[in-house]
């Protein structure tokens, strides 16, 4: 039993602690709410209502994995949705520009975060302590604390959704649905291809029924969300701000697990001085992974702004803190040098599902927090104690699996 | 051998797409289950007859509260009383806070939606801030009450109960000038402004609102603002948060108060106001004549022993028994009630209902709040 199920997830067990209490609690919350949870727009909802700090964990991983941290991304993202918002209203310049502009400034505090940190040596928790003070006042100072209206088609990235079109008989949106079809074909392309491959590199005969049942598996979970988000009410789909994280995850997953740089950001967090002395440019690493969390701020940013159709004074307070939670609740460790954008990913949706279960059962915010605070003081406590050398994980206990640990 | 890989991995590319296909196709059985409650529900209630006219809901629907956060009394009470007279009505009250933060609150809107909610009063954070997500509550015919403040740049909102708000700026800058004449003697009178929280729609109208009793005053010289900050920008405080008033009020006493005595200033709200006081002793000034708003507990006290002049009591059993009363009449099925306010928020003309506050001083206290037994208990 426990062989087979290892044959189909593969050998380490433990990333998928996270993605069985994810499972757990939307069932359980499902359940409580009356089936209130796993329906259309309440995933839209969350999707829509969480997708900005999804994307800020991305960078945040990255982050983190380099031994730093970046308090100022709240800030920087109020800062540059202000500036989008004041300069489209103000200067009479089309939506693209201001998003330009926020971009580019985004880009811009984190050459000044990086540089602090990289060429200056300052630790990153200072610098970016620095610039969450700087940028806070930043954005009260030019907004004078009033409010400022954002252009129409902001909404579109913030709680759009895309278009309707083809044949009806499908009952569901087709946009969804075909993003769901490319989905279940890419992820049949790679199994197929590393089949083969391994498949021509060992001589004995590798089995093919658990490429085929992990096949199937995907695809009936992409399958089911491509229902979920694509048959809600006429209009609505897989929302905008969902297909900007989800295009953003894509490139950092390739960026962080296929490339010179994503190695080199691993390799530095490890084990800073055995990564300088085997020639990868440290200094450049932080450059440029303090730079490229800055920028993602802004993306996150300019998402908020399109989804409240105003920029406010108070946009991005402690989003830093959420998006730090989601990556420690991902597994990654204070540390450095380990976590991947995956599990990250599923530790920002158990945030997002806790905060929307709740929400639906009408828990108010100050129990929520108080939960959530418990719930990554437990993940994190709960993934220490299973790396303690020797010890198997929780699922392998749970399976009657063998003791062997990986990495 | 190939041969028969392939052919599995077809078989499997088939397996997934025939389920994906069953999906499509139980949707096509569930698509008008999940659409039926919106269809459903009009169509339960006519029979239900109890609905006089079109447009009504049931009589024990879910009624949904958001408000900012819970951290001043005015919105503890609100949560309370929301709590208790949704329920004696026979309505399922939802009531939430969302702790000062936009996203929250947003979330906590759909999640209302969500529920089922037929009607949503939102006490906004940022008025500008809840655009998309009270569309999705108009699309999903549910309808918005605005509490006490104004909620802006959408066309997603029905009404707003609130003080007006100029109005209460205009009873905060009579009661400072009365009580100056009542306490500090002739003029002229040496004063400072103090603002509420900028993102409040509500702070600079209480700000314009005095200021209107104030400038002619300032104008004839009987009023000095001794640092010379009038702008609203210059006075406002931050998300109202007292402790940063106090710090204005110490540099303010520090830089322009070390040869003068302080009259009075202008206080946007109690805890402000009390901040304020708190400082003037701190510096050693006498005790300035300070406005409030709000007739929290420790500021009622403070009017009593006459630390604090007058604070201006928006009884919030008012606004909820009105904001109650409209969800009465929508539940009926007779729509929002007629009022010849209206305020454009931008995008929409809304229908205001106003409720005028009332000035608390020390001679009237124990009058106002005759029959509130907890602010009485205060008087002794």
């Amino acid at each position: 039993m426990m062989k087979a199920i290892k044959q189909v997830l593969g050998d380490n067990l433990r990333q998928y602690t996270m993605v069985l209490a994810l499972v757990v609690l939307m069932l359980v919350f499902n359940v409580i709410s009356g089936g209130r949870m796993m329906t259309s727009s309440n995933f839209q909802n969350l999707l829509s209502g969480n997708a900005y700090v999804l994307i800020l964990a991305l960078g945040m991983l990255m982050v983190i994995v380099i031994g730093q941290i970046d308090l100022s991304v709240g800030s920087v993202a109020g800062f540059s949705g202000m500036v989008m918002a004041l300069v489209a209203k103000n200067l009479n310049v089309p939506w693209y520009v201001a998003v330009l502009i926020a971009l580019a400034i985004g880009a811009l505090v984190g050459a000044w975060n990086g540089f602090f940190l990289a060429k200056l040596g300052i630790p990153g928790f200072i610098t970016t302590l620095g610039s969450m003070m700087m940028f806070r006042g930043g954005v009260i100072w030019i907004s004078q604390s009033i409010s400022v209206p954002a252009p129409e088609e902001l909404r579109f990235f913030g709680a759009g959704y895309m278009p309707e079109w083809g044949p009806k008989f499908t009952g569901m949106n087709n946009s969804t649905l075909l993003l769901g079809l490319i989905g279940i074909a890419v992820f049949i392309f790679f199994e197929s291809r590393k089949y083969k491959r391994s498949a021509a590199l060992s001589a004995e005969k590798t089995p093919l029924w658990p490429v085929v049942a992990r096949i199937i598996l995907v695809s009936v979970i992409i399958g089911y969300f491509t229902w979920l988000f694509g048959s809600g009410r006429e209009g609505t789909s897989f929302p905008i701000p969902g297909l900007i994280l989800l295009i953003l995850v894509i490139i950092y997953h390739t960026i962080t697990e296929r490339t010179r740089f994503g190695r080199h950001v691993y390799a530095v967090g490890g084990n800073k001085s055995a990564a300088a002395l085997s020639g990868v440019n440290v200094s450049r690493t932080y450059f440029l992974t303090m730079m490229n969390m800055s920028m993602l701020a802004a993306v996150a940013g300019i998402l908020f702004v399109g989804r409240s159709t105003a920029a406010g004074p108070s946009d991005g307070n402690s989003w830093e803190m959420d998006a730090i939670a989601s990556v420690f609740i991902g597994g990654a460790s204070v540390s450095g040098g380990v976590g991947t954008i995956r599990a990250t990913m599923v530790g920002g949706m158990v945030m997002a599902v806790l905060n929307n279960g709740l929400m639906l059962m009408g828990v108010g915010a100050d129990k929520t927090q108080v939960i959530k605070g418990l719930v990554l003081l437990l993940a994190v406590a709960f993934d220490v104690y299973n790396k303690k050398a020797g010890k198997e994980s929780f699922i392998d206990k749970l399976l009657g699996g063998n003791k062997k640990e990986e990495k | 051998m190939q041969k028969r890989k392939v052919m599995a991995i077809i078989m499997a590319t088939a397996m997934s797409v025939m389920c994906l296909a069953g999906c499509g196709g139980r949707e096509g059985s569930t698509a008008p289950a999940a659409e039926a409650p919106a269809a459903e529900a009009p169509a339960a209630e006519a029979p239900a007859a109890e609905a006089p006219a079109a447009g009504g809901f049931e009589a024990d629907a879910t009624i949904g509260v958001s408000l900012p956060w819970l951290g001043t009394q005015n919105w503890k009470e609100a949560e309370t009383m929301f709590t208790e007279q949704l329920e004696a009505k026979g309505f399922k009250p939802l009531v939430q806070a969302a702790d000062n933060k936009v996203p929250q609150q947003q979330q906590q809107i759909e999640s209302m939606i969500e529920n089922g909610a037929k009607v949503i009063v939102v006490g906004p954070i940022d008025g500008t801030q809840l655009g998309s997500v009270l569309e999705k509550a108009k699309d999903a015919g549910v309808s918005v009450i605005g509490y006490d403040r104004l909620i802006e740049n959408t066309d997603g909102v029905d009404g707003v109960v609130q003080f007006g708000s100029v109005r209460t700026g205009v009873m905060q800058g009579q009661a400072l000038l009365d009580g100056l004449k009542a306490n500090k003697g002739d003029g002229p009178y040496n004063v400072e402004l103090f603002g509420g929280g900028p993102a409040d729609p509500n702070a600079p109208n209480f700000f314009k609102g005095a200021m209107e009793v104030l400038q002619p005053e300032i104008d004839a010289g009987n009023i000095v603002i001794v640092s010379g900050q009038t702008d609203f920008t210059q006075c406002a405080t931050e998300d109202w948060d007292n402790s940063k008033a106090q710090k204005r009020m110490d540099s303010l006493l520090a830089g322009n108060y070390s040869d003068k005595e302080i009259d009075g200033v202008l206080s946007p709200n109690d805890g402000i106001g009390r901040a304020i006081i708190t400082a003037c002793e701190d510096a050693g000034q006498p005790n300035p004549v300070v406005t409030g708003l709000d007739a929290e507990n420790e500021s009622v006290e403070w009017v009593w022993q006459g630390k604090q002049y007058c604070t201006v009591a928006k009884p919030t059993q008012d606004l909820v028994a009105k904001t109650i009363e409209i969800i009465e009449s929508l539940q009926k099925g007779k729509g929002m009630p007629a009022t010849s306010v209206t305020t454009n928020n931008g995008k929409i003309d809304v229908p205001i209902y106003e409720l005028d506050p009332v000035v608390v001083t020390k001679d009237n206290a124990k009058e106002v709040f005759s029959d509130d037994p907890d602010r009485m208990a205060l008087l002794k």
